[in-house]
C-alpha cells in the first residue's frame, strides 16, 4: 500500500478538511442578513467578479451563502462527534476491562442501541419536539456510541493479553491511567480520528438532508447548503448555480471528511505495525 | 449429532433477537414520553378533538406510569395493533397502510442491494489483483461515490429535467417511458431510479467492491486452495462458500444505512413506499404511524442480522464453535 497516490489523496483530502474547517470558525463572524441581501434586479446572474458562484432566484449572493451555510452543521457536528467520541470511548474501555456480567450489560446495552435505524430514528424524535439542529445531532451524536464503542472494545481487548500492559498493571498504575493514557491515547488515536471524521460526515449528510426536505432542518432565509440544493424544484432548468454549487460543497465536503479519515488511520496502522 | 450445536445456538440467538426488540421498542417507547411539555399535545396533530386525543393518551398507557404503560403498549403491539392512523389516512389501522408500503421499501432495498452486490462481485472476479492503473479509476469512484444518496437522486432528476425539456423542444408529445417521474402508476423507472440512487450514493457500491476484491485475493493466496488446486480438483465451489460468509455479513452490515437513505430517496421520487409514509405521517404529526414505522424498520434490521448469522453458522461451523 502507500505510493504517490495515497499521499496526494491524503493532502488533497486534508487541504479540503482543512478549508472547511477554518470557513466554519470564521463564518459566525461575519455580518450577513439573508433578507437584506434579496435584489431583484439581479436574479439569477452567472458567476462573476462581483458575484463568485452567481446569484439565486431571489438575486441573493450564493458565495456568501455557502460560506454561511457551514453554520449549520459545523458546531453541531463537531457537538456529536465529540458525543460520540467520549461516550463511545468510555463505554468501549469499560466494556474491554470489565469481564462476567458487567461486561454483557454494558454489551448488550450498546447492541440495543445500535439496532436502532439512525434516520428513522432522528425523524421520530423530531416528531415529537420542536426539533433544533443541537437536538437532532445529540441524538446522531449518541446513536453512534455503539459504532466507536465495539471498535474500542475489540483494541482493548486484544491489547489487555499483551506483556506490557501487564507490566503497566504489575507497577501499580491505576486502571484509569492505563485506559484512558496508554491504551486509549497511545493506541486509538487513528480510529478515534477516523471514527470521528464519519460521525461529522453524517451530521452533515443529515443536516442537509433535512434542509432539503424542508420541514426539520434549517429554514429559509437562513442559508443552509441543504435548503440551498432543494431551489431545484422552483428552478427546472434554468441557471444551475444557485443549486450545482451547493451540491458539490456536500459532495467535496462528505467524501474529503470520509477519505481523509480513511487514510489518516491507515498511515497510522502502517506506522504501529 | 453434529445438528444440536446448531439448533441450540440458532434458540439462543433467537431469544437474543426478540430480547432486543422489546428492548429497542422500550428505547422507542420511552423517547415518546419524554417529549416535552405536556405529551399528548406533543404528539398529536394540530386541531385533535379531546376524546381522540385521551383514546391516543390511553393507547400509549400515557396515563400510567412509564413501566405498566410499556407493559400495556408492548401487549397490544405485540399482536400487531398499532392503533389508527389520525392524519396520513384517517381511521385505517396503522398496519393496514404500513405493511404494504414496508414490502414496496424492502423489495426496492432488497433488490438493490442484491443487484450491488452481484455487480460488485462480478467486478472483483473479473478485475482480479489491484494494479496501479486500476486507482486511476477506484480512487476517484471511491470519493464520487461517498456523495450522499439524496445528493444523487438530486443530480439525477435534474439531469432529468434537461433531458424532457429537450425532448419537448424537439417536438416530443408523450410521456416517454424512461422518465422518472412516476405518472402511470405502474410504471417501475422510478424505482430504477432510486435504486440506482440508494446504490451509487453513501460509498455503498464501492465499499462492497473493496471488501470483495480484498476477500477474494486473500482466498486465492490462501494455502488451502493452493492444495486443492494442487490435487487438481475444481476451486469455484470452495471460494463461493468461503466468500459467502462476508458477502452476508456486509449485506446486514449495510442495510441499517440503507434503510435510511431510502426514506429520502422513495421522498424525492415519491414513491409511496415505507419511507415516504414515514416522512409524510411526521410532517402531519401522525403519531401511531411514525411509532408503528419505526418499530417496523427495527425489526428488520434485528431479522436480517439473525438471518445473517443464522446463514453464517450454517456455512462455517466455526462461528458455532466460536460461542457466537
Amino acid at each position: 500500500m502507500g505510493g504517490k497516490g495515497e499521499v496526494f489523496a491524503l493532502r488533497f483530502s486534508g487541504t479540503v478538511v482543512a478549508i472547511v474547517l477554518l470557513v466554519g470558525v470564521i463564518a459566525p463572524f461575519i455580518g450577513y442578513d439573508p433578507v437584506s441581501d434579496v435584489d431583484y434586479e439581479a436574479q439569477l446572474l452567472g458567476p462573476s467578479w462581483a458575484h463568485f458562484f452567481g446569484t439565486d432566484a431571489q438575486g441573493r449572493d450564493v458565495a456568501i451563502r455557502l460560506l454561511k451555510g457551514t453554520e449549520a452543521f459545523f458546531l453541531p457536528g463537531l457537538l456529536a462527534a465529540a458525543i460520540a467520541l467520549v461516550g463511545g470511548a468510555l463505554a468501549g474501555a469499560v466494556a474491554g476491562y470489565l469481564q462476567g456480567f458487567g461486561r454483557s450489560v454494558v454489551v448488550a446495552g450498546l447492541q440495543l442501541i445500535d439496532t436502532l435505524p439512525r434516520l428513522v430514528f432522528i425523524i421520530l424524535v423530531c416528531t415529537i419536539s420542536n426539533p433544533s439542529i443541537t437536538l437532532i445531532s445529540v441524538v446522531a451524536g449518541l446513536l453512534f456510541i455503539p459504532a466507536i464503542a465495539t471498535v474500542i472494545r475489540r483494541k482493548v481487548e486484544a491489547l489487555g493479553s499483551e506483556d506490557y500492559i501487564l507490566a503497566h498493571v504489575a507497577h501499580g498504575f491505576s486502571p484509569a491511567r492505563i485506559l484512558l493514557y496508554h491504551i486509549l491515547w497511545l493506541q486509538c488515536r487513528p480510529l478515534l480520528i477516523r471514527q470521528a471524521t464519519f460521525v461529522f460526515g453524517y451530521v452533515l449528510f443529515v443536516e442537509t438532508a433535512l434542509s432539503y426536505l424542508g420541514d426539520y432542518g434549517v429554514q429559509e432565509p437562513t442559508p443552509s447548503w441543504g435548503n440551498m440544493v432543494a431551489q431545484t424544484r422552483n428552478l427546472a432548468g434554468q441557471a444551475p448555480w444557485p443549486w450545482l454549487f451547493p451540491a458539490l460543497a456536500i459532495v467535496a465536503t462528505i467524501s474529503a471528511f470520509l477519505s481523509f479519515g480513511n487514510l489518516v488511520a491507515r498511515r497510522d496502522e502502517e506506522a504501529i505495525r | 449429532m453434529r445438528a444440536l450445536p446448531l439448533v441450540l445456538a440458532a434458540l439462543r440467538r433467537l431469544a437474543g433477537s426478540l430480547g432486543l426488540l422489546v428492548g429497542a421498542s422500550f428505547i422507542i417507547y420511552m423517547t415518546v414520553r419524554l417529549a416535552p411539555g405536556d405529551v399528548v399535545d406533543a404528539i398529536s396533530p394540530m386541531g385533535t378533538p379531546p376524546e381522540v386525543k385521551a383514546q391516543l393518551a390511553a393507547e400509549f398507557g400515557l396515563d400510567r406510569d412509564p413501566v405498566t404503560g410499556y407493559a400495556a403498549w408492548l401487549g397490544r403491539s405485540a399482536v400487531g395493533d398499532f392503533g389508527e392512523s389520525l392524519a396520513f389516512s384517517p381511521g385505517e389501522s396503522v398496519m393496514e397502510v404500513a405493511v404494504p408500503a414496508f414490502k414496496r421499501t424492502l423489495t426496492l432495498c432488497g433488490l438493490t442491494l442484491f443487484a450491488g452486490l452481484t455487480i460488485a462481485l462480478g467486478l472483483a472476479v473479473l478485475l482480479g489483483e489491484p494494479r496501479p492503473r486500476q486507482q486511476l479509476f477506484t480512487a476517484p469512484a471511491y470519493v464520487l461515490t461517498s456523495t450522499p444518496s439524496f445528493v444523487v437522486a438530486v443530480l439525477f432528476a435534474q439531469g432529468m429535467n434537461w433531458l424532457i425539456h429537450a425532448y419537448v423542444e424537439g417536438g416530443g408529445f408523450e410521456t416517454p417511458i424512461w422518465y422518472p417521474i412516476p405518472i402511470y402508476a405502474d410504471s417501475i423507472m422510478p424505482y430504477v431510479f432510486a435504486g440506482f440512487a440508494m446504490l451509487a450514493g453513501d460509498g455503498l457500491f464501492m465499499d462492497w467492491f473493496n471488501t470483495l476484491r480484498a476477500e477474494l485475493l486473500g482466498l486465492r493466496q490462501a494455502q488451502f486452495i493452493t492444495a486443492i488446486r494442487a490435487k487438481g480438483a475444481r476451486t469455484t465451489g470452495h471460494l463461493a462458500r468461503n466468500l459467502l460468509v462476508p458477502i452476508v455479513s456486509s449485506f446486514a452490515a449495510r442495510l441499517p444505512l440503507v434503510l435510511g437513505s431510502v426514506v429520502i430517496v422513495e421522498y424525492i421520487f415519491t414513491l409511496d413506499g415505507a419511507g415516504y409514509v414515514l416522512l409524510e405521517a411526521s410532517r402531519l404529526r401522525d403519531f401511531p404511524m411514525v411509532v408503528g414505522l419505526s418499530v417496523l424498520f427495527t425489526a428488520t434490521i434485528i431479522a436480517v442480522g439473525l438471518a445473517a448469522d443464522l446463514i453464517r453458522a450454517l456455512v462455517d461451523p466455526r462461528e458455532v464453535a466460536r460461542g457466537g
